[in-house]
C-alpha cells in the first residue's frame, strides 16, 4: 500500500480531510483576465492566483461575471503543474505507483477550466484535472454561481448563489483550508498534516453543495447553505473512484459564514468566523451508526498593497472540530466515542514587483488521544506542526507582459521542515523515523493559459 | 497676447504630481492604463485631461456616460474623483471616490501629465 493510498485509506476511515498530503495545486485563469481586460495582478497578489487582492474578492462575489464590455470572450482556460520532489529521508514504500522512494520528477496535474462568464449573471469556475500521479481524469473544483448586484438605501448590495462541490472553495478569502497558503503542494512528498478537519478538504468533489450569500455596503459577508453527498455511483460517473468514498452524508449538514471586510486600497483586512456541520455514515446502511462532526473557525488577514510595489500579507486561522464517533466506535476503529482536533495556520508574505515573491506559513494540528484512532501514531495522538518556506518567481501577468493575457508562469521553491509528525518529533511511527525524514523540498513549474 | 495666453485653460492642472502618480498607482491602475491604446476594464488614461468624456471608439462606456457632455477638466475630474456614482449616475466605474480634496488634487495634476 502506497503512502497516498494509505493516507486515503486514513482519511476514508476517518471521515477526515486528506487534503495537505495529496495536495494539487490551486487555481489561476487567463479567461478571467481576457474577460475582464485586467491584468492577472489585478485579481492577484503577485500575478499569480489563488491569493486574490481586495479587486478579485470582489470579481468572485460578483459571479465571475465582470467584463470589459467587449464581446466574443471564451471562458476557457488550462493549467500544467510540474514537479520535483525531495524528502529529507527515502519513504519506506513509494508514494505512488511507478515513483521512486526519492527524488521524483511528476506532471502533478493538467487542468482544463471553464472560468467565466456564462450569462449576465451567471458565472463558473469549473475544473476538470488529470491527475499525473493517479493517472486518471475528473470533475476537480467546482463553483457555478449566480450574482446580483443592488443596492439598499444607496448601500452597494450583492446577492449570490453557489452550487459547488467542496464546502469552502466559494469562500471569497484566502483564510479557509481550501484556498489558503501553500497554493501548491507535492503529490509525491510531505506538505502538511496527515489528519485534518473535515472543512480540510474531508469531502472535497464528493458532495454537491448550495450556499446562498450576501455582501452589504462592500463590508459584511453572510453565507449559509448546506450540502449533499454524491451517491457511490454518481462518483463512480464522475470518474471519482469509490476508493474515496466517504460513506453516506447525513442529512443536517449545514455550511455558514460571516465576514468583515474592508478595502481601503492602500490595504485591506477582513476577518471571519466560519462553520460546518456534517454526519457521515461509512457503511451508507440505513439505520447505522453514523460519525458527526461540528467545526468552527476564526479567520483573518491583513494586506498592505501600497502601489504594489511592495505587498505583505498575514493570514491565520484555526479551527476547532468536534467529532462524535459512534460509527467508528461500532466497528471497533475508535476507543473513545468523542473527542476533537484543532487545526491552526499562520501564513505571511512578501511580493515584489509583483514578481518575487517570498512566503513562510506556520501549521499546527493537535488532537486528544485515541488508542485506536491514531494507533499507529505516537502517543495515540495526531499532533503535526511544521514550517513552510517558498520562493517563487512569476515573470508575467503584469501589464505589457509577455503573450498576456494569454499564458501565466510561476516557478517556485518550496521547503516543508516538521518539528512534530503524527505525535512525536522522533520515532514517530515506531520504526525509527523521524519528523524531520519528512521534511520536502517541493521545486514546481506552474503555467496557465 | 500674454493675456489671452492666461485666458486659455491651463495643460496641466495644479497639484503634487509625485504624491499623484503614488495615487495612482493605489487607486486607478489595476482597472486603467496610461498607455496609449491599451484599456483594460477601464479605458486608457493616456490624455484624457481635458479631453470630451467617452472619447475613445475602442471602449465600451456606460450609456450614462456617453449621454454627460462632460469633459474631463480639473473641475470636473474632481466632481467625478469625489464621488462617481453621484457625478454620473448609472456610469460603470466601481470606486468610491476620493474623499481628500488633496489628493484629488495631486492625482489630477498626474492625469494632466500623461499625453
Amino acid at each position: 500500500m502506497t503512502l497516498l493510498r494509505s493516507f486515503r485509506r486514513c482519511a476514508a476511515l476517518l471521515g477526515l480531510a486528506a487534503g495537505l498530503m495529496a495536495a494539487g495545486s490551486s487555481h489561476a485563469v487567463p479567461s478571467y483576465a481576457r474577460q475582464t481586460g485586467q491584468d492577472c495582478v489585478a485579481c492577484h497578489v503577485g500575478g499569480f492566483g489563488p491569493q486574490l487582492t481586495p479587486f478579485g474578492v470582489k470579481f468572485k462575489m460578483g459571479g465571475y461575471t465582470d467584463t470589459d464590455g467587449q464581446s466574443g470572450k471564451v471562458p476557457l482556460s488550462g493549467m500544467v503543474v510540474g514537479s520535483f520532489t525531495h524528502t529529507g529521508k527515502d519513504q519506506a514504500e513509494a508514494p505512488a505507483p511507478g515513483s521512486r522512494l526519492n527524488d521524483n520528477r511528476t506532471l502533478d496535474e493538467a487542468s482544463l477550466f471553464i472560468a467565466g462568464k456564462l450569462a449576465d449573471q451567471l458565472g463558473s469556475f469549473m475544473q476538470i484535472t488529470y491527475d499525473g500521479v493517479g493517472k486518471s481524469s475528473s470533475l476537480d473544483q467546482m463553483d457555478l454561481r449566480f450574482a446580483h448586484a443592488t443596492d439598499i438605501g444607496g448601500k452597494d448590495l450583492i446577492l449570490g448563489a453557489t452550487l459547488n462541490n467542496n464546502p469552502g472553495v466559494q469562500d471569497p478569502f484566502n483564510t479557509l483550508p481550501v484556498w489558503s497558503f501553500p497554493y501548491a503542494g507535492s503529490p509525491l512528498g510531505f506538505g502538511g498534516v496527515e489528519t485534518g478537519t473535515l472543512i480540510n478538504g474531508g469531502l472535497e468533489q464528493h458532495v454537491l453543495g448550495l450556499t446562498g450569500y450576501a455582501f452589504y455596503d462592500n463590508s459584511w459577508y453572510a453565507e449559509l447553505g448546506a450540502y449533499r453527498g454524491l451517491s457511490r455511483t454518481a462518483q463512480e460517473r464522475m470518474s471519482l473512484g469509490t476508493a474515496d468514498d466517504p460513506g453516506r452524508v447525513a442529512g443536517n449538514t449545514a455550511y455558514w459564514r460571516l465576514a468583515w471586510f474592508q478595502d481601503l486600497k492602500r490595504q485591506a483586512w477582513s476577518a471571519g468566523v466560519f462553520g460546518f456541520n456534517a454526519g457521515i455514515q461509512p457503511d451508507r446502511l440505513s439505520g447505522g451508526p453514523t460519525n458527526r462532526y461540528h467545526d468552527l473557525g476564526v479567520d483573518a488577514q491583513y494586506q498592505f498593497l501600497g502601489t504594489r510595489d511592495h505587498i505583505f500579507t498575514v493570514q491565520g486561522s484555526h479551527i476547532w472540530e468536534r467529532q462524535s464517533r459512534d460509527a467508528m466506535l461500532a466497528a471497533g476503529e475508535a476507543s473513545h466515542a468523542g473527542g476533537y482536533l484543532r487545526e491552526t495556520k499562520l501564513n505571511a508574505s512578501y511580493n515584489w514587483l509583483q514578481t518575487w515573491g517570498f512566503s513562510v506559513g506556520r501549521f499546527l494540528t493537535t488532537g486528544d488521544s485515541d488508542a485506536t484512532l491514531y494507533s499507529a501514531n505516537a502517543h495515540n495522538k495526531p499532533n503535526t506542526q511544521g514550517t513552510t518556506f517558498q520562493a517563487d518567481w512569476t515573470p508575467w501577468g503584469k501589464e505589457g507582459s509577455w503573450l498576456a493575457p494569454w499564458a501565466n508562469l510561476r516557478l517556485g521553491a518550496q521547503y516543508t521542515a516538521y518539528s512534530e509528525y503524527n505525535g512525536a518529533a522522533r520515532n514517530y511511527d515506531g520504526s525509527g523515523r523521524k519528523a524531520s525524514d519528512n521534511n520536502t523540498l517541493f521545486l514546481f513549474a506552474w503555467t496557465s493559459f | 497676447m500674454l493675456a489671452l495666453a492666461a485666458m486659455l485653460p491651463t495643460a496641466r492642472a495644479a497639484g503634487d504630481m509625485a504624491v499623484g502618480g503614488k495615487l495612482y498607482a493605489e487607486n486607478c491602475a489595476e482597472c486603467h492604463s496610461v498607455k496609449e491604446g491599451r484599456n483594460k476594464k477601464g479605458p486608457s488614461l493616456f490624455g484624457s485631461f481635458q479631453r470630451k468624456a467617452a472619447a475613445l471608439p475602442d471602449f465600451a462606456y456606460s450609456d450614462a456616460l456617453k449621454a454627460s457632455g462632460i469633459a474631463w477638466t480639473q473641475e470636473q475630474l474632481d466632481a467625478y474623483l469625489t464621488l462617481p456614482k453621484k457625478a454620473v449616475p448609472g456610469g460603470k466605474m466601481k470606486f468610491d471616490g476620493l474623499p481628500d480634496a488633496k489628493e484629488r488634487a495631486d492625482l489630477i495634476a498626474y492625469l494632466s501629465t500623461i499625453k
